[in-house]
C-alpha cells in the first residue's frame, strides 16, 4: 500500500469529523470531564457503527481488515476534538498485545465495539519503566490467579476488559482479566483522559500468548500506542495552530492585529513546521505498522518524540498568543495544554524516547 | 525486499529501469563515489566530462519541455533519477543556477526567439550564469534594488552594484534585476535582462571584486557593473516586467530532491556516530540523546518528501503536505543545529584546523550551515512567508521583498 491518503481514508476521515462535530463538541468534552469515567457510551457505540474499533482488527475476527493507517487518520480527528474515551487505551494498547499474542478470543468483541480494553503494568509510585513490578500472577491449583496494584491505567474504570502485564518470576506475562479486584480513579491532571488504580487480590485470571512473553507483548504495544498517540497529537497540535491563527487575526492591539507581530507570526510559524514533520513520521509509522512491522521499533519511537514536542510547543503558544484568557478555566486552551503535556510524558517523556531510539538503532 | 511506500505507476518504473539501465552503461568509473566540491578543484576537469555525457543524453535540464532541449519530467520522474544516481554512486550534476531559475524564467517569460537564444546554451554548458539579484541596500528587500538600466538604442546600459554574487569564479554569463523606470511604484519599475561579461571577446563593464567567506574561501564577490551593455532582446519577459519573471524563477522549484535530500544527511549522520564511538562517548546518555534526536530529523525529512512524492505518484498535488519554505526552515535549521553538536561531540580537536586555515568536514559545515538560513530567503523572512501565505495571517505593515 502507498503512503499516500486514498480517497477513502479522506471520506472515512470527514465522517468521523463530522460526526464528532456533531456529537463531541468541547461542550460534551467538558461535561464528561467532570466524570470519573469521562466516557461517552453512545458516541463510542456511534464509532463503533462507523466501523472505527473494527479498521484494524482482521476479517476473519470480525473487523474490517483495513490497518493503522486509516486508524491513523481517525485518530488525527479524535485528537483535535479532544476526544475523551478508551479507545487509545483499547485501539492502541490492547489491541497490539491481543494481535502480537495470538489471541483471538476477544477480536471480535473489540471490533464491534462491545468490548472496552485496556492495558496495566505501572506500579504505583514507579517510573515509566516500572512494567510488572509490582504485580505477580501464578498457577494455582485453583487456575490462574493474579495480585497486586497497577497504577496510571488509561480508562481503567470502564474496561471491560484488562490486560495486565504480571511478574511471572524473572519473567512477565499477560493475563485477561473480566471481572474482580477493585477499581479507584485517580484524578486526572488532563480530566480528558482518565486514570485508575487497579488492586487485585488472587483474581481470577487467564495468560494472553506464552507465559513470560509479556515484556515482548508490551513493547509491541507500546509502538503501537505511541504511534496512534502521535496521530492523536498530531490532531491536537493542529486543532491549537488553528485556534491561535484565528484568534491572531480578530484581536486587536496597538491599532492592528497581534497576527502582524511577527513575535506571533513566527511562532506560528514555527508550529507549523513542526507539525508537517510530525504529521510525516507518524502517518509513516502507521504505514509502517501495516506494511514494514520490522520498522516500527525505529518509527514509532521518533514519531511519539517528535509529535509530543509539536504538540507541547503548539499547545503552549496557543496558551501565550491568546494572553489573559488564555489562562482561564472557562477557555479551551487548556484543555489541549493538559492534553499535549499529559501525552507528551504518556509511556516516558520525550528524552526517554530519545534514549529509547538509540538503543534500537543500536547506537 | 521491503515495502516501498510510493505506488509507481508503470511508465515511471519503466523510467526507472531506463534511467538505471542507462548509467550501468555510461557511468564512467572515475565519477562513480565523487562530492562535487564548492568551489573549485582537481575534479572539475572530470566532472565536466561527465556534465558533457549527461547533456548529450538528455540527463540535464530534464524538468524543462522537450521542445526547448529538457526531457519534460514530473517532479516523480525527476525525484526517480535523483534515486538512481544515488543507486549508481555518480554525481547528479545540473547546469546550476541556469537550470534551475534562469531557464524556467526564459520559458515562462522569454519570446520564441529567446527561447531559441538562450536554452540550448545553458543546456551545452557555453553559458553560465550567476545571479546579480541582492545589492549592498537590497537584500531581504530586494525590490528597492537601485542598478540602473537605461535604454541606449539597441541596447540596456547597467550601472550599479551588485554583491553576495556565487559562482562568478566559473560564469560568463550573469542575470540581472536593474531599475528601469525610476517613477513606477517599488515592484513595476524593474528588468531582468541577461548579461554576457564579455561581448565580442572584450570586457563588458563587469568586474568582479571576491569577498572572502567565514570559511576563508573566496567564493561569492561584490559585483560592479559600469557601462555594463546587454542587447534589449536579452530583456526576458519585457522592460520593466521583471519582477514578475523573478518571481517566476525563485519559485520554480518543488518535489524533485524529495526523497533523496535526506540521503546525504543519513550519510553525514552516521560519519557522526562513527567518530563519536571512536572518542568512547557513545555511551554517554546526553550524547545518545542529540544523536537520536539528530536521526528523528533526518527521518522526519526522509518520511515528509516520501508522503509528498506518494502523493505525486498517485495523481496528488502534494497540498497540504509542506512547501518549499516549510522543508527550508526545517532542513536548513537541522543543519546548523546538527553541525553545533559535532563540533561539541568532537571536542578539543574541532578547535585545530589546518594550515591555510583548511577546515575538516564538521568545520566547513559548522561554518557554512550559517549560510542556509540567510540565502534564498532568510529564517525570519521564510516564517513571514509561511504565516502570511499559508496561514493567511495579516501582512507585515510595511511589506518587504518576498525573497
Ligand atoms: C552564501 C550566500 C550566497 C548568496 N548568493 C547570492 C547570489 O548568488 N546572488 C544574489 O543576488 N544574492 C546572493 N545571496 C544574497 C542573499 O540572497 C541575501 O543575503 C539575502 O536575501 C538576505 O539579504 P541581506 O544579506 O541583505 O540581509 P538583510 O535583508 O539585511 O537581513 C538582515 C537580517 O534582518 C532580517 N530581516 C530582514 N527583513 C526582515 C523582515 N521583513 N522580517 C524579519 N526579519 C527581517 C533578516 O532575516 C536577517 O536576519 C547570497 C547570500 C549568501 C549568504
Amino acid at each position: 500500500m502507498s503512503l499516500a491518503t486514498t480517497t477513502e481514508q479522506r471520506e472515512l476521515r470527514a465522517t468521523v469529523r463530522r460526526f464528532l462535530a456533531d456529537r463531541m463538541p468541547l461542550t460534551r468534552v467538558r461535561e464528561l470531564m467532570a466524570t470519573d469515567t469521562a466516557f461517552d457510551r453512545q458516541v463510542w457505540d456511534g464509532l463503533a457503527g462507523l466501523g472505527v474499533q473494527g479498521l484494524a482488527v482482521p476479517q476473519a475476527h470480525g473487523g474490517a481488515g483495513y490497518g493503522f493507517g486509516e486508524l491513523a487518520h481517525v485518530v488525527e480527528e479524535c485528537g483535535a476534538a479532544l476526544l475523551p474515551g478508551p479507545l487509545l487505551a483499547t485501539i492502541g494498547l490492547a489491541l497490539p498485545v491481543l494481535l502480537a499474542a495470538d489471541d483471538h478470543r476477544y477480536l471480535p468483541g473489540v471490533a464491534s465495539g462491545r468490548t472496552v480494553a485496556t492495558v496495566a503494568w505501572l506500579a504505583p509510585g514507579g517510573g515509566w519503566d516500572s512494567a510488572g513490578e509490582s504485580l505477580t500472577v501464578a498457577n494455582t491449583d485453583a487456575g490462574w490467579r493474579l495480585s497486586g496494584s497497577a497504577s496510571t491505567v488509561l480508562d481503567g474504570l470502564v474496561a471491560d476488559l484488562v490486560l495486565v502485564v504480571a511478574g511471572t518470576g524473572a519473567a512477565s506475562t499477560v493475563v485477561a482479566v473480566e471481572s474482580g479486584g477493585t477499581r479507584t480513579a485517580l484524578p486526572a491532571l488532563d480530566q480528558t483522559r482518565p486514570l485508575a488504580r487497579l488492586d487485585f487480590d488472587d483474581v481470577p485470571c487467564t495468560p494472553v500468548g506464552r507465559v513470560g512473553d509479556g515484556a515482548r507483548l508490551l513493547d509491541t504495544a507500546l509502538d503501537t500506542a505511541g504511534t496512534l498517540l502521535a496521530a492523536e497529537m498530531v490532531g491536537g497540535a493542529r486543532a491549537c495552530l488553528d485556534m491561535a491563527v484565528g484568534y491572531a487575526k480578530v484581536r486587536e492591539q496597538f491599532g492592528r492585529p497581534i497576527g502582524q507581530f511577527q513575535a506571533v507570526k513566527h511562532k506560528c510559524a514555527e508550529a507549523l513546521v513542526a507539525i508537517e514533520g510530525a504529521e510525516a513520521a507518524a502517518r509513516y509509522a502507521a504505514w509502517a505498522a501495516d506494511e514494514n512491522p520490522a520498522e516500527l521499533p525505529v518509527v514509532a519511537t521518533l514519531a511519539k518524540a517528535s509529535a509530543a514536542q509539536a504538540y507541547f510547543r503548539a499547545a503552549a503558544d496557543n496558551v501565550q498568543i491568546h494572553g489573559g484568557i488564555g489562562f482561564t478555566w472557562e477557555h479551551d486552551a487548556h484543555l489541549y495544554f493538559k492534553r499535549a503535556k499529559a501525552s507528551l510524558m504518556l509511556f516516558g517523556d520525550v528524552g526517554a524516547y530519545r534514549r529509547r531510539l538509540a538503543d534500537r538503532l543500536g547506537l | 525486499m521491503t515495502p516501498s511506500p510510493i505506488e509507481y505507476t508503470a511508465a515511471q518504473r519503466e523510467f526507472r529501469a531506463e534511467v538505471r539501465d542507462w548509467l550501468a552503461a555510461n557511468a564512467p568509473a572515475e565519477v562513480r563515489g565523487l562530492r562535487v566540491p564548492r568551489g573549485p578543484s582537481d575534479l572539475d576537469e572530470r566532472l565536466a566530462a561527465w556534465a558533457a555525457t549527461l547533456a548529450e543524453a538528455g540527463y540535464l535540464c530534464v524538468a524543462w519541455p522537450t521542445e526547448y532541449g529538457g526531457r519534460g519530467l514530473t517532479g516523480v520522474e525527476v525525484s526517480i533519477m535523483n534515486e538512481e544516481f544515488g543507486r549508481a554512486d555518480v554525481p547528479r550534476l545540473t547546469r546550476g543556477m541556469g537550470e534551475s531559475l534562469v531557464g524556467p524564467a526564459i520559458i515562462a517569460h522569454g519570446t520564441d526567439e529567446q527561447k531559441r537564444r538562450f536554452l540550448p546554451p545553458i543546456i551545452s554548458g557555453e553559458h553560465d550564469y550567476c545571479q546579480g539579484f541582492s545589492e549592498p541596500d537590497a537584500g531581504s528587500d530586494l525590490a528597492s534594488l537601485r542598478t540602473t538600466g537605461v535604454v541606449d538604442g539597441d541596447d540596456l546600459v547597467l550601472t550599479g552594484q551588485k554583491v553576495w554574487t556565487s559562482g562568478f569564479w566559473k560564469a560568463n554569463m550573469i542575470f540581472v534585476l536593474c531599475r528601469t523606470n525610476p517613477d513606477a511604484p517599488k515592484h513595476h519599475g524593474i528588468s531582468y535582462v541577461l548579461l554576457p561579461l564579455e561581448r565580442d571577446g572584450r570586457p563588458n563593464g563587469v568586474e568582479f571584486r571576491p569577498i572572502t567567506r567565514i570559511t576563508g574561501k573566496a567564493l561569492f564577490a561584490e559585483t560592479f557593473l559600469t557601462g555594463a551593455r546587454a542587447p534589449l532582446d536579452n530583456v526576458i519577459g519585457g522592460l520593466d516586467n521583471g519582477w514578475r519573471v523573478a518571481m517566476t524563477t525563485l519559485g520554480s522549484e518543488r518535489g524533485g530532491s524529495a526523497t533523496t535530500q535526506h540521503v546525504a544527511f543519513l550519510r553525514q549522520f552516521w560519519q557522526l556516530v562513527d567518530e563519536v564511538r571512536a572518542r568512547g562517548l557513545i555511551g554517554d546518555v546526553r550524547v545518545r540523546e542529540q544523536l537520536a534526536w539528530a536521526y528523528t530529523q533526518v527521518e522526519t525529512i526522509r518520511m515528509a518528501g516520501l508522503a509528498l512524492v506518494a502523493d505525486l505518484a498517485g495523481g496528488g498535488t502534494g497540498r497540504g503536505l509542506g512547501n518549499g519554505s516549510t522543508s527550508k526552515i526545517r532542513w536548513s535549521e537541522y543543519q546548523r543545529r546538527l553541525t553545533e553538536i559535532a563540533m561539541d561531540l568532537l571536542g578539543p580537536d574541532a578547535l585545530v584546523v589546518g594550515d591555510g586555515y583548511d577546515l575538516d568536514h564538521w568545520q566547513e559545515e559548522f561554518l557554512v550551515t550559517r549560510s542556509h538560513t540567510i540565502w534564498g530567503g532568510t529564517a525570519e523572512v521564510q516564517r513571514n512567508i509561511v504565516a502570511e501565505r499559508v496561514l493567511g495571517l495579516p501582512k507585515d505593515p510595511a511589506p518587504g521583498g518576498t525573497r
